[in-house]
């Protein structure tokens, strides 16, 4: 962050949620950067910047839409002629736009968007899904892996690889010169043509005087040598159309030449619940530790065909069979052979053949047809964080037992005891299992960075509250005790993918982290002893077991000689000479020496992949490898020696792009210069255009599911006819219409507390800092309904009634919308009626927030939906 | 030792009030363990101001803003202890419970010498100075600038928590020459009004200040005076030093040179189960209470200006009720209610306050 030119917050509010980003602003403040923010009201990140400007909860498509229409209609249509000369335009990067992204890949010629009707190409009416086919490029010529000996892909048919047929690279079509009309860039241009400033600003309910400010701004961050960052967190996300709002970015960044920049790239702020890691982890339905897909009744139903459809046909995940056996090779130690496919029957399939969703929404429909009877709740409170969350409480009494693995007794353990519940008909049978806080245990974090930082244990639990791994242990050791009683009862069902699991991380007779940090990091399977049970001698070494960690994943293999939990990881523990000490492993490093100057630290910790600090590092130098801007060089090709300038003892960062190969003989030979700037994609080019979305190929601007507007005027279709939810029944969602909830309504935190409150709610003096839910609202507003600060408000729609307090404020103001005044009103999340030292029995925020959202990522759309208010005596 | 000083840098602050739950943590003052003890005051501001377990409040002041293209400003300031040079509550406070800090010059305190006078609180243009009851009696609260962590080389607990170095403790003249610094970075950003507060303010502060919107917009005082009162009462001083170490002594003795205090008055410690002979200091009786009042209650019953604090407040209480009953009778009995918990509520405010 402190490298940046320019600042855009949107959908973040990282002085009050991130504070600790804000030395770094300040650090790029202070060199002269522009600091904009766009957001429903004046946060106080909006205080920090240089522009604020306000929008319309929910339409930051239409935004970005714009922003690209402006970037085209004056950065690159008219110097278009000059590149196509080859003249240097010092106001765009056309170089990078060229040769870094997929501007010049010609599309399939039956791509298509109609705006009368909303639809892209592919759409199918009968299962309400598109069909990708048409997103995809015009191929140009195609080429085979070479798994002759000695060939680069050798290794896929060697012996314990588990048989696949190795895909096909389908090289595009390109036009260079960026005229044909089926080319990314030209159907881009079309695409965003409807997005014109007064559109814009007749949508977002912008002043146009703001938006060519903040847009000017902006763009200037696509010179060559600048850097534009945006910083994001779920204010982007939180939408019907989240996912699009991610990939707008992306795409907003690789016209402007920000990615693989210092001081540019898509900040997806993450904090203290350690989102970042959670994801790593594999915390999702679909896919597995380090961003493995899992498998399913399609596409992944075995283990070839997963193989098939997941390895890249160019590009670094061209390696992915060696994560997947390695993982496997994790998941069933000794279990998994090549004879059995390395134990991938084994796991359990995501059911994709039916359509069926079982994520965190449909589960709760699920619990009302009781389909679905037992629910675990471990770390996570929906009864109070997850949209409807009056649905949730309704749907989960439904349930016949109900986990609760958390550090207080939140809403979700004591569901039946809400204001609204009748606990004498509710047969739920409720397990409360304490668990012990971060500082309680040791074990990892990440950072917005993708630093994974070693933390120790500070205290010991409290009470009985253990760690999550032990109560893992327990809960496995006792399952496995029923399983092996009853294995042979006809009446057991599948025991298999229990018993054969590998379940072995303990360390001086106990369950451990640190023989999990082994498994994550990979090691060699024929020199490491997992038998003889781990014992450690003081200096870290053991004295009984034995461990060969690897270097990196460069040492993972698809023949099942090595294991690795989480290829992405691996290296961050990887010191064999003292596996049982994190302190010595480069994930607990401490050196905050900055060699590069640029706040790399490349000895603080350990980034994945591979200690890199900035991803896609390659897009910091021009197609000969010399930097846009020398000052902040990352990588750099010595056109003297013929060799790449790279890593910490040069000042620079680790290479995310083939820079050297080593031969079969083991000679290292350097790779001059290319265009392959992304290699973690097969065309090895950004993707301005994607076919990797559910929901189209380009960001379209859709209203939110509950929206003030009647008709969409950029196309002919209201919401994303994608998004999740789509088909609950009316009885679920309960959706407003604006003739009886008027006010845009949308919801955040504030710094003083963390989500739904079980530790911060818990800290007396928190609770006295921020003492309640807010709802902020106009001054304009305020007048119009009798509302003083301080009032009581009731706050209502289809779904629930609440009561806050108001705070009148100048920092929010109502906006216009198609020509109408359009209010706003946001609320704070924190309190509910949880009995900690701060809680409410006016109902909680989330009982307002509507149960649909995105279809990628399955997140809810907490930031925009519809609302009444009145003054209200409690 | 030169001066040193803490600077406040209103432009990097983003109101997260770490410093004000750092100064809580750190010093032990408690927080209610009541269930909804705390109501929302309706702004970013809680509690609403300090008090005798809060040395520390971030204060939010929000307006419109016409000269600037974001049209609204949020003037976040930090309101404690300032640390004044010409120290109005070292100056008057009777039994030396106030004081110096040789090494650094912050204003410290030592409150088992506290005999809970209040002078100090009357003596600050800044309205700091609160009392928290220990049990025994009513004594000063406030920022002591955490000498003792300075002494032991670190910085005050709210500088060290602060993430966006909007905290910075260091040498006086340092803090003094960034805060100008930073002062012509924000004009040259557009804050016109941009100025540094505390370089001269009360023979000068060591809380240097960077006031991004300028000294009113962030709620302080222009041109702060050491109270008249304070004169007078230093004649007093070396007279309360003659008895001490007996304080209680001491104040009686201090009491009646400069209030005409009610002689041989007795009062009863809850603590020890003493009467106490206020004038002497004498143990009276021991175990058997002579007087319904508490020994805080004697001790500060006969002090003008409590009974001034006690009659203004009711005042304002009653003003307020009625101000508030006026503006909502037209609303019908609905506003009734609501007058009468906003009544209520500024009693409640009235008791707290009174502390």
């Amino acid at each position: 962050m402190q490298n940046t030119d320019v600042i855009l917050n949107i959908g973040s509010n990282s002085a009050e949620n991130h504070p600790v980003s804000s030395k770094w602003l300040h650090k790029a403040h202070e060199r002269g950067a522009k600091w904009i923010v766009v957001d429903p009201r004046y946060t106080r990140t909006a205080e920090m910047a240089d522009i604020y400007c306000p929008i319309r909860s929910g339409t930051d498509i239409c935004f970005y839409g714009g922003l690209y229409h402006y970037i085209i209609e004056n950065l690159i249509e008219p110097n278009l002629e000059k590149y196509r000369a080859g003249r240097f335009v010092p106001e765009y990067n056309f170089e990078y736009l060229t040769q870094y992204t997929n501007a010049s890949y010609i599309l399939d010629h039956e791509f298509e968007f109609d705006p009368q009707t909303g639809f892209f190409s592919g759409w199918d009416k009968d299962s309400e899904t598109y069909n990708s086919h048409s997103w995809h490029y015009e191929t140009d010529h195609e080429e085979e892996w070479d798994t002759t000996p000695g060939g680069t892909y050798a290794w896929a048919v060697g012996e314990g690889v588990p048989e696949f047929t190795t895909p096909t690279l389908t090289v595009p079509k390109k036009d260079m010169t960026l005229t044909d009309e089926r080319c990314v860039y030209q159907q881009m241009k079309k695409h965003y043509s409807r997005y014109t400033m007064d559109m814009v600003c007749s949508v977002c309910g912008m002043d146009k005087e703001d938006l060519e400010l903040v847009y000017s701004t902006y763009a200037s961050s696509a010179a060559p040598g600048k850097a534009g960052t945006i910083l994001y967190a779920l204010g982007q996300t939180q939408h019907t159309y989240g996912a699009q709002n991610t990939r707008a970015m992306s795409i907003l960044q690789l016209l402007c030449g920000n990615v693989g920049v210092p001081g540019g790239g898509v900040c997806a702020l993450r904090g203290e619940p350690n989102v970042q890691g959670a994801t790593d982890m594999g915390m999702l339905v679909n896919e597995q530790p380090a961003y493995l897909k899992w498998a399913n009744t399609t596409d992944r139903d075995t283990l070839a065909h997963w193989l098939e459809s997941q390895t890249y046909s160019d590009g670094y995940y061209t390696n992915k069979p060696k994560f997947m056996v390695s993982a496997l090779k994790e998941w069933y130690g000794e279990n998994a052979t090549v004879e059995n496919d390395y134990g991938y029957d084994w796991w359990p399939k995501v059911p994709s053949h039916d359509g069926s969703d079982w994520t965190e929404l449909s589960s709760f429909e699920k619990m009302k047809e009781g389909t679905m009877k037992g629910y675990y709740a471990w770390g996570m409170n929906p009864c109070h964080s997850a949209p409807n969350s009056g649905n949730v409480r309704r749907s989960m009494a439904n349930l016949d037992w109900l986990v609760v693995a958390d550090q207080v007794i939140t809403e979700t353990a004591d569901f039946w005891d809400a204001p609204d519940m009748d606990a004498s008909t509710i047969p739920t049978t409720v397990f409360f299992l304490p668990c012990a806080l971060i500082y309680e245990k040791p074990g990892t974090i990440l950072n917005s960075g993708r630093w994974v930082q070693w933390r120790y244990q500070a205290v010991e639990p409290w009470d009985e509250a253990k760690p999550d791994y032990e109560i893992c242990d327990i809960l496995w050791k006792e399952i496995c005790a029923l399983y092996e009683a009853e294995k042979n009862d006809p009446k057991t069902a599948n025991p298999d993918p229990i018993l054969n699991m590998k379940w072995d991380y303990y360390l001086d007779g106990k369950i451990d982290p640190i023989p999990v940090a082994w498994a994550l990091n990979g090691y060699k399977v024929e020199s490491s002893d997992w038998k003889s049970g781990f014992t450690s001698n003081p200096d870290g070494t053991l004295s009984s077991g034995s461990i060969d960690l690897l270097a990196g994943y460069a040492g993972l293999g698809a023949n099942g000689s090595t294991a690795c939990g989480m290829w992405i990881y691996s290296g961050f523990f990887a010191n064999n000479d003292a596996p049982c000490d994190p302190s010595k492993q480069a994930v607990a490093r401490r050196n905050n020496v900055d060699s590069s100057g640029l706040g790399l630290y490349s000895e603080w910790a350990f980034a994945w992949p591979n200690n890199r600090r900035i991803i896609y590092n390659r897009a910091s130098a021009d197609l000969e490898g010399q930097p846009w801007n020398e000052e902040k060089a990352l990588v750099k090709w010595d056109k003297d020696a013929q060799k790449w300038l790279t890593g910490y003892a040069n000042g620079m960062d680790i290479p995310d792009f083939a820079a050297t190969r080593t031969l079969t003989d083991g000679t290292v030979q350097q790779i001059e210069p290319n265009n392959k700037a992304f290699f973690m994609l097969w065309e090895q080019n950004g993707r301005l255009e994607s076919y990797g979305m559910t929901d189209g190929p380009f960001p379209e601007h859709f209203e939110p599911f509950e929206t003030p507007l009647s008709s969409n005027p950029l196309n002919g279709l209201l919401n994303s006819p994608c998004f999740l939810g789509r088909k609950f029944v009316d009885d679920s969602t309960r959706r407003g219409r604006v003739e009886d909830y008027p006010y845009v309504a949308t919801t955040y935190s504030v710094t003083e507390h963390w989500q739904t409150g079980g530790q911060t709610r818990a800290c007396p003096s928190l609770v006295e800092a921020w003492p309640g839910d807010m709802i902020e609202l106009s001054q304009e507003l305020a007048l119009e309904k009798g509302i003083h600060t301080g009032d009581h408000v009731r706050v209502w729609n289809r779904r629930a009634s609440v009561v806050v307090t108001a705070v009148v404020t100048p920092r929010v103001r109502p906006l216009t919308v198609q020509g109408k005044t359009q209010h706003l009103v946001g609320m704070t999340h924190h309190f509910s009626w949880g009995k900690l030292f701060g809680n409410t029995t006016l109902g909680a925020v989330n009982d307002l927030t509507p149960n649909v959202g995105d279809p990628n990522s399955q997140t809810p759309e907490y930031k925009a939906f519809l609302v009444n208010i009145e003054k209200t005596t409690v | 030792m030169s001066d040193k000083a803490f600077l406040f840098d209103a432009s990097r602050c983003t109101g997260c009030k770490g410093c004000q739950i750092a100064c809580k943590c750190w010093n032990n003052l408690p927080s209610s363990l009541e269930m909804n003890h705390y109501k929302f005051t309706g702004s970013y501001q809680n509690p609403a101001d300090l008090n005798g377990d809060t040395r520390l409040i971030m204060t939010f002041n929000e307006f419109e803003n016409k000269a600037s293209q974001k049209r609204v400003g949020n003037a976040i300031t930090r309101r404690s202890c300032q640390h004044c040079t010409d120290a109005g509550c070292v100056s008057i406070c009777p039994a030396g419970a106030l004081f110096k800090d040789e090494a650094t010059g912050l204003v410290t305190h030592d409150a088992s010498k506290c005999v809970g006078c209040q002078y100090c609180s009357s003596a600050c243009p800044f309205e700091v100075p609160r009392y928290t009851d220990d049990g025994l009696r009513t004594v000063i609260n406030k920022c002591y600038g955490c000498v003792d962590r300075v002494a032991n080389g670190m910085a005050p607990a709210c500088v060290t928590t602060c993430q966006p170095e909007a905290l910075l403790f260091g040498d006086r003249a340092d803090m003094i020459a960034q805060a100008h610094r930073q002062v012509a970075f924000l004009k040259e950003h557009g804050y016109e009004d941009a100025c540094v507060y505390g370089e001269n303010e009360m023979g000068g502060l060591h809380v240097i200040q960077v006031l991004k919107y300028g000294v009113e917009k962030h709620g302080q005082v222009e041109n702060p005076q050491v109270m008249g009162t304070v004169g007078a009462m230093n004649v007093m001083k070396p007279l309360t030093g003659v008895v001490a170490p007996l304080v209680v002594v001491g104040l009686g003795a201090m009491f009646a040179l400069a209030t005409g205090y009610k002689r041989n008055t007795l009062a009863y410690n809850n603590e020890t189960q003493d009467t106490i002979a206020l004038e002497t200091g004498e143990v009276v009786k021991t175990g058997d209470p002579q007087d319904s009042r508490t020994f805080t209650e004697a001790l500060t019953e006969n002090l003008p200006f409590m009974e001034a604090n006690r009659k203004k407040k009711q005042l304002e209480a009653e003003a307020a009720a009625k101000a508030a009953a006026e503006a909502e009778a037209a609303a019908g009995s609905e506003a009734q209610v609501q007058a009468a918990d906003t009544a209520a509520a500024t009693e409640e405010d009235t008791q707290e306050g009174g502390e």
